[in-house]
């Protein structure tokens, strides 16, 4: 229909929409959080299972967007058995492809190398980061719910 | 209404989006603006551009008479009578907060709102008409209370007598839902509060472009309403109030051009309208919404009703075929707007999607997260009309809505 569905809807977003990986729940979580978008109310909520620095076991629900859904998902199959500094360290790549620091060659994404073009989107950028924030709030041990906003807008 | 003609007027149409011409379908949230605006303010800014009601010179004297030239034209507008004044605000936010605060902001000796007191809001509304209440009720100790919408989105005057009560001190309600487009019966409603005692608030950001309500008609202490949805400037707006309604409200911009006198130690305030209007105001954009006001006489208020109907009655019964596709509100025929949810794809991707076609929509919560969170338990597509949409658009929105949502599956 249009170079959004050629390269923002690639298939392998599509089809982590669909099907997206470690959607659930964990049944001990050390360490969890949500991450919410006021712009349309999508809730990502991440649950993690830490040894030490060590990321035993992730799980993420809620509802979302196609393109929220996808990063979420690609991003529990990146970082599940990996250590929290190598989370940090893709989130912190990913972060620089999507706002525009860096060329995605340049970094090492993996998979989430698909959803590059969101690049080109930038009122999707929040989309694609929800699940980051939630996973970063998780790892600080803040727990609560973060949001893709820079401050809380109380009352 | 000669439709090309129209168009020709609002020059921002003529472009395209991603190779396509453009779609303006985000009315609801805010309309473009015709030439006879654009070129109000600009003989404005580039002519007559001075401050007001301070100087002795020409130019302050002709920037004063516009303002308050502005004014009378938008009361007339209205159909303010001798009993109403305008005051001019940044919006329909503003406008609301100067109210709600205003309420209760003189202290516990001249407050209107106090401990025990009841508010009531609908269930349709915005978050500028919860959100500055709800603030209200924890600054003075009333209590909120919510006029619920039924499964339909519907409110009814049956469950607004129900909440009324001798306590009763404030009523707020929109003429037209923005989420949904649903249209309550605000005159009725008005009307049942106005009798119980309480001061009546309507929102009329979104029918300021085509169904206006005519102040003295009804039952309405506050009128308020945006500029920039009824293809004028952005930041500006304004109250239409009832003279001593107006005068409950304690100022809340506090300052410049709204005292009678100041001294080190105290001040007395101007008589309405310069009272509530503190500092420099957008003399601009007051231009400017006077010009939109008359612009929207010139093409004639029922033929531009009739026209937006009849768009969002062809965009109901389209997107009514599409498999999946839920629309919000299918009984309300006076509005000018249609917010659907699909099966198994996201407003966002479906936004983004039609905006691939140069189509532009809004997609979220509309601001109005209580109603939505109600009715869909999430957010919307919503397509908005204006004068200077076509059927052809809306056919174009069909048939992209139908593609998007079969490509997200």
């Amino acid at each position: 229909m249009s170079s959004a569905e050629d390269d923002l809807y690639q298939q392998i977003v599509m089809e982590h929409k669909r099907a997206p990986r470690n959607f659930g729940h964990l049944a001990h979580p050390t360490h969890q959080a949500q991450g919410t978008n006021p712009s349309c109310g999508d809730k990502i909520a991440v649950e993690l299972e830490l040894e030490g620095e060590h990321i035993r076991n992730i799980a993420f629900n809620g509802q979302a967007c196609a393109i929220c859904m996808a990063s979420s998902s690609m991003m529990t199959e990146a970082i599940k058995g990996k250590d929290v500094q190598l989370a940090r360290q893709l989130q912190g790549h990913f972060r620089a492809v999507l706002t525009g620091e860096v060329e995605p060659e340049e970094v090492e994404i993996g998979k989430l190398v698909a959803l590059s073009a969101v690049r080109r989107y930038p009122s999707r950028i929040k989309c694609a980061l929800l699940g980051w924030h939630a996973l970063m709030h998780a790892i600080a041990g803040q727990g609560g719910t973060a949001t893709t906003e820079t401050s809380h807008s109380g009352a | 209404m000669d439709l090309p003609t129209v168009r020709a007027q609002f020059p921002v149409l003529h472009q395209q989006v991603h190779g396509h011409p453009l779609a303006y379908l985000d009315n609801g949230a805010t309309t473009q603006m015709p030439l006879a605006v654009i070129d109000a303010m600009r003989a404005f800014e580039s002519h007559d551009r001075a401050n007001i009601h301070r100087g002795v010179h020409t130019l302050s004297q002709r920037a004063t008479d516009a303002f308050d030239g502005a004014r009378a034209v938008l009361k007339r507008f209205f159909g303010a009578g001798a009993e109403h004044e305008l005051i001019f605000t940044s919006g329909t936010t503003e406008a609301l907060n100067t109210i709600a605060s205003g309420l209760w902001a003189g202290g516990p000796e001249h407050a209107w709102l106090r401990e025990g007191d009841e508010i009531i809001v609908s269930g349709l509304e915005h978050h500028a008409n919860i959100i500055p209440w709800q603030h209200a009720a924890r600054r003075t100790g009333a209590q909120l209370r919510i006029l619920r919408a039924d499964d339909e989105g519907r409110v009814h005057e049956s469950g607004l007598r129900q909440l009324l009560s001798p306590r009763t001190r404030v009523f707020a309600i929109t003429a037209c839902a923005n989420a949904s487009g649903e249209r309550p019966p605000y005159e009725a409603m008005l009307r049942l509060a106005a009798e119980a005692g309480a001061l009546t608030v309507l929102d009329a950001a979104q029918v300021a472009s085509h169904a206006v309500p005519d102040v003295s008609a009804i039952a309405c202490d506050y009128l308020v309403f945006s500029g920039h949805k009824m293809y004028g400037p952005m930041g500006s707006g304004a109250i239409v109030g009832r003279r001593a309604a107006l005068e409950r409200l304690y100022p809340l911009r506090l300052g410049g051009d709204m005292v009678d006198w100041v001294s080190y130690e105290d001040a007395g305030w101007a008589p309405l309208p310069a009272r509530l209007e503190g500092g420099t105001p957008n003399v601009g954009g007051a231009v400017g919404l006077a010009a939109a006001a008359r612009f929207i006489e010139a093409q004639g208020r029922s033929a531009i009703d009739a026209h937006v109907h009849a768009l969002r009655t062809h965009a109901l019964a389209g997107l009514q075929t599409i498999e999946g596709v839920r629309v919000l509100a299918p009984h309300a025929v006076q509005s000018a707007l249609v917010s659907f949810v699909a099966r198994d794809a996201h407003p966002h991707d479906i936004g983004t999607l039609l905006d691939e076609r140069g189509i532009a929509v809004r997609t979220g919560h509309h601001c109005a997260q209580p109603l939505l969170d109600q009715l869909v338990q999430g957010p919307t597509t919503r397509a908005s009309f204006a004068i200077y949409n076509t059927h052809e658009e809306v056919d174009r929105l069909i048939t992209a809505v139908s593609y998007a949502v079969k490509a997200l599956r």
